[in-house]
């Protein structure tokens, strides 16, 4: 009881103490506050965006069969898929026709697909994924399911159908028989579904081609076995395997991107700043004050004690401060700060509806990276301070 | 009042603020679990590899299934022109 009662009242004297400088203090915890904030805003939205990539992209195709030549893709011809059928395990191959269609009107780059969805692992329950309408049926022809921001679009210029140009500036037309619900709208936003001989049409794809192969396996466990003896078989594909897609977007967002190191060197510049301007050593001011206490009969360790918790106060309530204004930042203003570098000139992206990732790892990391080094570098030259005589700090200052 | 009241005062008001997040945050994750099986029929309906956050660039857009060569297609040595391809870093594995 009485050495809470000891800490309590030097508690109030770091408080008062602060409270005396409280404008070099607040300037502190201002920029303190300020790298924290940005530290923490960047690994909520990038850990929320990995956690949404990954519980969504839980079930995309388990093989993805691309053609490469001259170190691009290029079309798929059936034989591919008739050469896979050697191979033990697979239960289904389902060729898909997709390509990037680019609006000039409104300068929007629409993703357009074309699949029998029928063949299709739950391609019988699409028609729930919709707002209105309904998945066109199995060979019909010259209809289209609307991502939302393509629906918009459409009903801008007021008409009822989606007219896109072909290579050679021939117009086709689709009828618009369903449009994606907002739920799937950080999937589907930008999507055009459409026949698989449509899309042929549109992109003028010769023949029975694809541009990518879907291939599933009887045990999920054989992914990667299976994957390598299509690599093996097809020298001049590349396999893409669903866990690899997953790990694609568990280090996308990472540190290691240029926005992610920009964030981080700002953060250490602002550390390497403070810890210099703190241990490079105290003020004429503060050595008088340590001293005076010295002479009252303070112990090293009590003015230890105060500059510790002097150091704790700025330090955490930055780090408290820092860590709420970003959690609000990224889920409800939807990480406004990185918004324009997340989608860059997009004409279409979805709204961000993030939930932040507050995890014991994340919280760990800020502390580390903010507090820790704070308070070694405000400890250690008090430390030295108040170990000198105080006669002799006195007659120095 | 003593300072370290005012400093108690403050922390529950911070500690108030956090509470009322995290349950709003709670709320949220339900919204997105009742969102996650429409997600989860088109993802497996459509065969998507993808979220669409970014549409500018296409190893944005598909960054799982691009094009490795893709942000220096132009020309050799071609700079990545598209802002997103600064947040985006290109998956290790597959350089």
């Amino acid at each position: 009881m009485q050495i809470l009662a000891r800490q309590i009242n030097v508690l109030d004297y770091a408080l008062s103490s602060l409270w005396r400088r409280r404008m070099k203090n607040l300037s502190v915890l201002l920029v303190f506050t300020a790298v924290i904030f940005l530290v923490a805003s960047f690994q909520m939205t990038t850990g929320a965006l990995t956690r949404t990539a990954e519980r969504v992209l839980e079930n995309a195709p388990q093989i993805t069969l691309q053609r490469m030549s001259a170190g691009r893709q290029v079309d798929i011809p059936p034989e591919y898929a008739a050469r896979l059928s050697s191979i033990y395990g697979i239960s289904r191959i389902v060729p898909r026709v997709w390509g990037y269609y680019f609006d000039e009107v409104t300068g929007a780059n629409l993703t357009v697909m074309g699949l029998a969805t029928d063949r299709m692992p739950m391609g019988d329950q699409l028609h729930l994924a919709l707002a209105s309408g309904s998945f066109p049926g199995p060979g019909s022809r010259g209809s289209v399911v609307l991502g939302r921001a393509v629906n918009d679009m459409v009903q801008a210029r007021g008409s009822h159908l989606l007219s896109l140009f072909r290579n050679d500036l021939s117009m086709a037309s689709f009828e618009i028989s369903g449009v994606f619900a907002d739920a799937t709208d950080i999937l589907t936003r930008d999507l055009v579904v459409m026949n698989i001989d449509d899309a042929r049409d549109l992109f003028r794809i010769r023949g029975d081609r694809a541009t990518d192969l879907c291939v599933y396996v009887t045990n999920p466990n054989e992914i990667n076995t299976i994957a390598r003896k299509i690599a093996d078989l097809l020298p001049d594909t590349r396999v893409v395997t669903r866990p690899q897609i997953l790990k694609t977007y568990r280090v996308v967002f990472g540190w290691r991107s240029g926005f992610g190191s920009i964030c981080l060197l700002t953060a250490l510049t602002a550390f390497i700043i403070l810890a210099w301007d703190k241990a490079s050593g105290l003020s004429q001011e503060e050595k008088r004050e340590i001293a005076i206490l010295k002479v009252l009969g303070w112990q090293t360790a009590d003015i230890l004690a105060v500059r510790f918790w002097e150091s704790l106060l700025v330090s955490g309530i930055s780090f408290l401060v820092g860590v709420t204004l970003a959690f609000i930042h990224v889920a409800f203003f939807d990480a406004a700060l990185f918004r324009p570098i997340m989608v860059g000139w997009s004409v279409i992206f979805p709204p961000f509806h993030l939930v932040p990732e507050m995890t014991a790892q994340v919280v760990l990391l800020i502390f580390c990276l903010s507090v820790l080094p704070y308070l070694a570098a405000t400890v250690i030259p008090a430390w030295h301070t108040a170990s000198v005589p105080a006669d002799s700090a006195l007659s120095g200052a | 009042m003593r300072p370290s009241h005012i400093l108690l005062l403050l922390l529950a008001i911070l500690g108030a603020i956090d509470a009322g997040l995290i349950l709003s945050a709670a709320q949220r994750r339900a919204r997105q679990e009742q969102a996650a099986r429409l997600q989860a029929i088109a993802v497996s309906g459509l065969g998507l590899t993808d979220l669409c956050l970014a549409t500018e660039a296409r190893y944005t857009r598909h960054p799982a299934v691009t094009d490795l060569v893709a942000p220096f297609m132009d020309h050799p040595g071609a700079m990545d022109h598209f802002p997103t391809g600064s947040f985006w870093a290109p998956p290790r594995s597959r350089l």
